[in-house]
């Protein structure tokens, strides 16, 4: 570990400012080639497109239409969101990150920027789906509330797996097969959450929401304990 | 030296357990013999579950242990997730012939039959992650944080989701009123048989510990002989 930057040693406004810097670097990066986002938004509209097609204007049940969304949410995510890390294995630019960064600002900034990341994806993925599927939403603000928390939590749980991933060397589908069981419970109840918001069958109390959120915190608090000893090497 | 006695109980329990389980407990009222079936199921999947969390705080303790005073705590991991693994799925396999006799099909997508096919999953992912990273000096890292995370979701999958979804399988221990609806002599047998299926991975697990060990002198040897 000799050299390389363990701690922030300005303290929590030198944190701040490493977050920011390496934010700033890496939206510049991605976005001037905009490679992952375009491969995760090119995927979600082949994929709707084609269900629309095959489906020839007939809407399926609520059920499946849920899960249909789900399964587009979460593939087009897994093309883009372990490129944040892949990229910097890649191009040779993970030493100099290790040594002028401390491993907390890294995986913070990298959460930040994929959080952001989804919230494209799914900006792009949602309206779509609704469009070219005729998919009715009778509770909205349950609906949408629904898609933010599970993006939320794929996002977090992605993350410290996107940094596992290109240690490994950004192999193929190791990322989705890594994701998909771990990430089960977050599909699970999202599927479930969002098929009760299209039939209109008000929750009494808002669990599923309050398990995603959970879901969230619990796994971004475990990654951010463990990211340390993946990205930091001896 | 508690392992050991462990180890050395599984010689007198093993064979109680199968002799318990076939002479001596009753039969179920409504099942008949296909009942005895939980003498198995239930010790490999409890046994299974074990396996998994001990991968887990091996792996954790492989982070912390940074001077590494303890040897291979990652390989010890893997060992353990190994025979996880394999309790899992005949687990899987009990549970689906006593599904076919119970319930009339081999699988039905109960809460806990999709519960330990997400388990498997998750493991089966973390083999190809290990397999990805094979001759990576960082292996044994990226492999424990990957164990640390599987062993912190199974909570949700072993004891959250059978209780929140409505289930096919019988009430467990952890019932709405507390007390295991058994005969005594079905609750001693399968008791037995709990520790007799914990004693059997306890002595695979030292013995694929023994063989790492004999595996990385050998492998001292061959580079020393160079």
């Amino acid at each position: 570990m000799t050299g390389m930057k363990k701690n922030c040693a300005a303290g929590g406004y030198g944190l701040v400012r490493e977050i920011l810097r390496n934010l700033s670097k890496d939206f510049s990066v991605e976005f001037r080639t905009r490679f992952a986002l375009n491969v995760s938004i090119a995927f979600a509209v082949t994929a709707t497109v084609s269900v629309s097609l095959t489906a020839g204007g007939v809407p399926f049940p609520s059920l499946v239409q849920s899960i249909l969304l789900w399964m587009i949410i979460f593939f087009s995510a897994m093309n883009g969101l372990s490129h944040i890390f892949v990229r910097e294995e890649d191009q040779a630019t993970a030493l100099f990150l290790r040594i002028t960064m401390s491993a907390d600002s890294i995986f913070i900034s990298k959460f930040i920027y994929n959080q952001s990341f989804m919230m494209i994806v799914l900006a792009v993925v949602t309206p779509l789906f609704l469009f070219f599927l005729q998919v009715k939403v009778i509770l909205i603000s349950y609906f949408v509330l629904t898609i933010l928390s599970g993006g939320l939590s794929i996002a977090a749980g992605a993350t410290i797996l996107a940094a596992m991933v290109a240690k490994a060397g950004g192999k193929g589908s190791l990322f989705s097969i890594l994701s998909f069981p771990l990430l089960l419970p977050v599909l699970w109840v999202s599927i479930f959450a969002t098929k009760n918001s299209l039939d209109g069958a008000r929750p009494a109390d808002y669990n599923s929401l309050v398990f995603l959120l959970a879901f969230s915190g619990f796994i971004s608090a475990i990654s951010f304990l463990l990211f340390r000893f993946v990205w930091i090497e001896d | 030296m508690l392992i050991r006695q462990v180890i050395k109980s599984f010689y007198i329990l093993m064979p109680l357990a199968i002799l318990m389980a076939f002479l001596w407990a009753p039969s179920a009222e409504i099942l008949g013999d296909f009942s005895r079936i939980i003498y198995f199921h239930v010790p490999l999947a409890w046994v299974s579950v074990l396996a998994f969390l001990v991968s887990g705080v091996l792996s954790a303790a492989y982070l912390f242990d940074k001077k590494q005073r303890y040897p291979w705590l990652d390989e010890k991991a893997f060992n353990s997730a190994s025979i996880g693994m394999a309790f899992a799925l005949l687990a899987v396999i009990t549970g689906s012939l006593w599904a076919k006799l119970t319930w009339g099909s081999f699988w039905n997508w109960d809460p806990r039959e999709t519960s330990i096919v997400v388990i498997l999953l998750i493991y089966i992912a973390y083999f190809s992650l290990r397999s990805a990273l094979a001759g990576n000096d960082r292996r044994g890292v990226i492999g424990s944080s990957y164990l640390i995370l599987a062993m912190m979701t199974l909570p949700f999958f072993v004891f959250l989701a059978p209780r929140i979804y409505d289930s096919l399988h019988p009430e467990t221990i952890i019932n709405a009123d507390r007390t295991p609806h058994l005969d005594d002599r079905m609750r001693m047998t399968l008791l037995i048989s709990i520790f007799a299926f914990t004693s059997l991975y306890a002595y695979i697990l030292h013995l694929m510990n023994r063989a790492l060990a004999v595996a990385k002198r050998l492998e001292e040897e061959y580079h020393a002989a160079d």
